[in-house]
């Protein structure tokens, strides 16, 4: 058990850090305050990524015959980590790299992998995912976006709601109903956003402006050369994208940050001098740290090839403690406003109710804890 | 980064866990706070088991992951102080090894007995004597560790100066209240995921549940944490990521302690059922060094001065 890095992963450390510092432009900040659906994001996110590309550090995780360079996870989180703490300045794109590229590498046809895998890997695609409904957010399966079979095209009617960076994505990874089974019956669809009959529509959020959408599907007319993978193999499929996704959003770290930069602020207004602001910066230092372990220990078992189960729904609730807490301790303790703070410090605050209710809410995490980490018997249905 | 036990760790923990097994579960219509064994002590000391952590190859990480395992028993053993801070002053000092900060001598120290090694940890300096009689009163403890309290100021029983540094051992004494109240948590909380899982009301396992599967989920999230930085902390023997693993700890421990004997319901006040055996450990543990509060002030002049 070593806690420290290889010289090899710090290295690989202070290559991102080198390359953000010749990346980003002066006013990166500013850009990444818009938030990452924003306009201004998405077109940066094109030209950053694409030097990503260029320098190798775009996919080096992926495997080498598709691309990568085959680095290990932990490569991957240091990647994640750098590029959230800087803002993430990849925008939507880090969708991409974690799981929709490896997901269409695993389950694509090969007609799909050569019309959709370059240009995630040039670092020039904007995805989005079409998951919740109206009425299916927490309880997916239960989704109603139909797709029916006609001949050898699928004709999609139904809503999706939620889904980030709809107003600007060229692809939706689709989720729809292709039989009536709950799990079995859900089928995806890899959807150009252009096809007539799509309807997207911004809702106007307490997380600035263009992350989350609605988005209308009125009879759009897709090829059945566009289903990932087999009919009904949907929930199959997504269960490997997000084991992939969870690793991907190194929050804690992004909570850590912003804390150090609350306290940094503090100290130098000569106000990081009471206890009990010390002692509850402490407090939230130790939910970062905890949450950052408990995400290393996952990823070190990755790393080693082990299977990993609800133990990231463990690690994933930590760092909502971990983000509400830091979130709480800026509010409250941070003596100039927020807007006029750090422009990370805003987005942390914004952020800070998300923690708990994007890519899987918190309850459902502490029934999934329950059930497979306490080994409780579960809820009668 | 390499989080997985290596091999020596697994052999020490595999050993310890034989070594452990007559002592998993406690002894039939035993009624008392603190649950202690002479047995387990020679085994543990004569295997040399508590002097892993001089041998530098092992380290601190072997005697925390020794220590946690060893909290999770319902016997309580002094393992955590002779483990990790006999490496600071020595072998030659008899055991049990016992901590008390200079200036809280009222406070009842855990293990405290007629030759135990009492020390006492100042602001900058830690000095030693050897316990007797006349020294100590034995505390009818209300506790799940043996106590009793200093009635002499440790100069007049004779305190000799040592040559450690008082931060190191600080330090190292974070480490063992976060090694130790992370295999009390561990613990407690699979003795009460049991009482759940086999206690039916309203025709099903309370275990089913929310309102009692969300808190102690809350609860194995707490101490997973726990563990980690403890583990993370004895690894590096880092001044702030010992005082967050030790606050991290006692701010765990409080919550816990409550809705763990909640959810036993009256069964849960009873000296039958073991719980209190490491819940009280743990409510012991959230005095020691100043509490939260102090390992919060630690913790923050470490990391930001
Ligand atoms: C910023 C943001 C971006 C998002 N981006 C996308 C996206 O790109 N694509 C996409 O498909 N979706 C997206 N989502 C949607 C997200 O996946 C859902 O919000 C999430 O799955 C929860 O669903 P819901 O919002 O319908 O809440 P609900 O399911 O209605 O849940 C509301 C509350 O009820 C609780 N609850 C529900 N069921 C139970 C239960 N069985 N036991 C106990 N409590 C329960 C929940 O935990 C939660 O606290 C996004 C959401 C946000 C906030």
């Amino acid at each position: 058990m070593n806690f420290e890095w290889t010289e090899e992963e710090a290295l690989f450390r202070l290559r991102l850090q080198d390359f953000l510092a010749r990346n980003l432009p002066a006013d990166w900040e500013a850009v990444a305050g818009h938030g990452p659906g924003s306009a201004e994001l998405t077109e940066f996110s094109r030209l950053f990524c694409g030097r990503l590309a260029d320098e190798g550090l775009l996919t080096p995780h992926w495997a080498k015959e598709i691309g990568g360079q085959g680095l290990d996870p932990w490569h991957q989180l240091i990647l994640a980590e750098e590029m959230w703490a800087a803002g993430e300045p990849r925008g939507a794109q880090y969708m991409n790299v974690n799981w929709i590229g490896p997901t269409l590498i695993k389950y694509g046809t090969g007609e799909q992998q050569a019309r959709y895998l370059p240009p995630i890997a040039a670092g020039d695609a904007i995805w989005c995912q079409g998951f919740s409904e109206p009425g299916s957010g927490s309880d997916l399966a239960s989704l109603r976006t139909r797709a029916t079979a006609d001949g050898d095209v699928y004709r999609v009617s139904g809503q999706k709601i939620w889904t980030s960076y709809a107003g600007l994505a060229e692809t939706c990874f689709l989720l729809c109903r292709t039989g009536d089974d709950r799990k079995r019956g859900i089928s995806i669809l890899l959807v150009p956003m252009d096809t007539p009959g799509i309807t997207v529509r911004q809702i106007p959020s307490i997380i600035g402006e263009g992350d989350i959408h609605e988005v209308f599907f009125d009879d759009v007319v897709v090829p059945a050369t566009a289903r990932l993978g087999d009919e009904g193999q949907a929930w199959e499929i997504i269960a490997f994208s997000l084991t992939n996704e969870r690793l991907g959003i190194p929050r804690y770290h992004l909570a850590r940050t912003a804390l150090d930069r609350a306290v940094g602020i503090l100290k130098d207004q000569g106000e990081f001098v009471s206890e009990t602001v010390r002692v509850e910066a402490a407090n939230a230092a130790a939910l970062c740290e905890a949450a950052r372990l408990a995400s290393y220990a996952i990823v070190s078992r990755r790393a080693r090839g082990e299977a990993i189960g609800a133990e990231s729904s463990s690690a994933r609730f930590g760092t909502v403690m971990a983000e509400r807490r830091v979130a709480e301790f800026i509010v409250e303790y941070l003596s100039e406003s927020l807007g006029d703070a750090h422009p990370y410090l805003k987005m942390h605050h914004q952020r800070g109710i998300v923690a708990g209710i994007a890519a899987g809410a918190a309850e459902i995490q502490l029934n999934i804890i329950a059930s497979d980490v306490l080994k409780l018997p579960r809820e009668p249905r | 980064m390499d989080l997985s036990l290596n091999d020596d760790q697994i052999a020490i923990l595999d050993t310890i866990d034989t070594l452990a097994k007559p002592y998993a579960s406690p002894p039939m219509q035993d009624i008392s706070f603190a649950l202690t064994s002479e047995e387990l002590d020679r085994e543990l000391f004569d295997g040399g088991f508590l002097d892993i952590a001089f041998d530098p190859d092992l380290g601190a990480v072997s005697a925390a992951l020794m220590i946690e395992r060893l909290a999770r028993l319902p016997y309580t053993v002094e393992a955590a102080a002779s483990a990790l801070i006999r490496p600071l002053i020595g072998a030659d000092l008899p055991r049990p090894i016992c901590l008390v900060e200079e200036g809280k001598g009222r406070r009842p120290v855990r293990f405290l007995r007629p030759g135990a090694t009492m020390l006492v940890v100042g602001k900058a300096q830690v000095s030693a004597f050897t316990a007797d009689a006349d020294h100590i009163r034995i505390e009818d403890t209300l506790y799940g560790y043996p106590m009793a309290t200093l009635v002499v100021d440790p100069a007049a029983a004779g305190a000799v100066p040592l040559d450690v540094s008082a931060d190191e051992l600080r330090t190292r004494w974070r480490v063992a209240i976060a090694a130790e109240g992370a295999g009390l948590l561990a613990a407690a909380l699979a003795s009460t995921a049991a009482h759940v899982t086999d206690r039916q009301q309203f025709g099903r396992p309370i275990a089913t549940f929310q309102a009692v599967r969300h808190r102690l989920a809350e609860a194995q999230v707490r101490a997973n944490g726990a563990y980690w930085l403890a583990m993370k902390a004895a690894r590096t023997l880092d001044p702030g990521d010992a005082a967050l693993a030790a606050l991290h700890v006692q701010q765990s421990a409080g919550p816990a302690v409550y809705d763990f004997h909640q959810f036993l319901g009256a069964m849960g006040v009873t000296l039958e059922h073991p719980l209190h055996l490491w819940t009280y450990r743990l409510k012991a543990l959230i005095g020691d060094l100043g509490g939260r509060g102090e390992q919060g002030i630690a913790a923050g002049a470490a990391i930001w001065g």
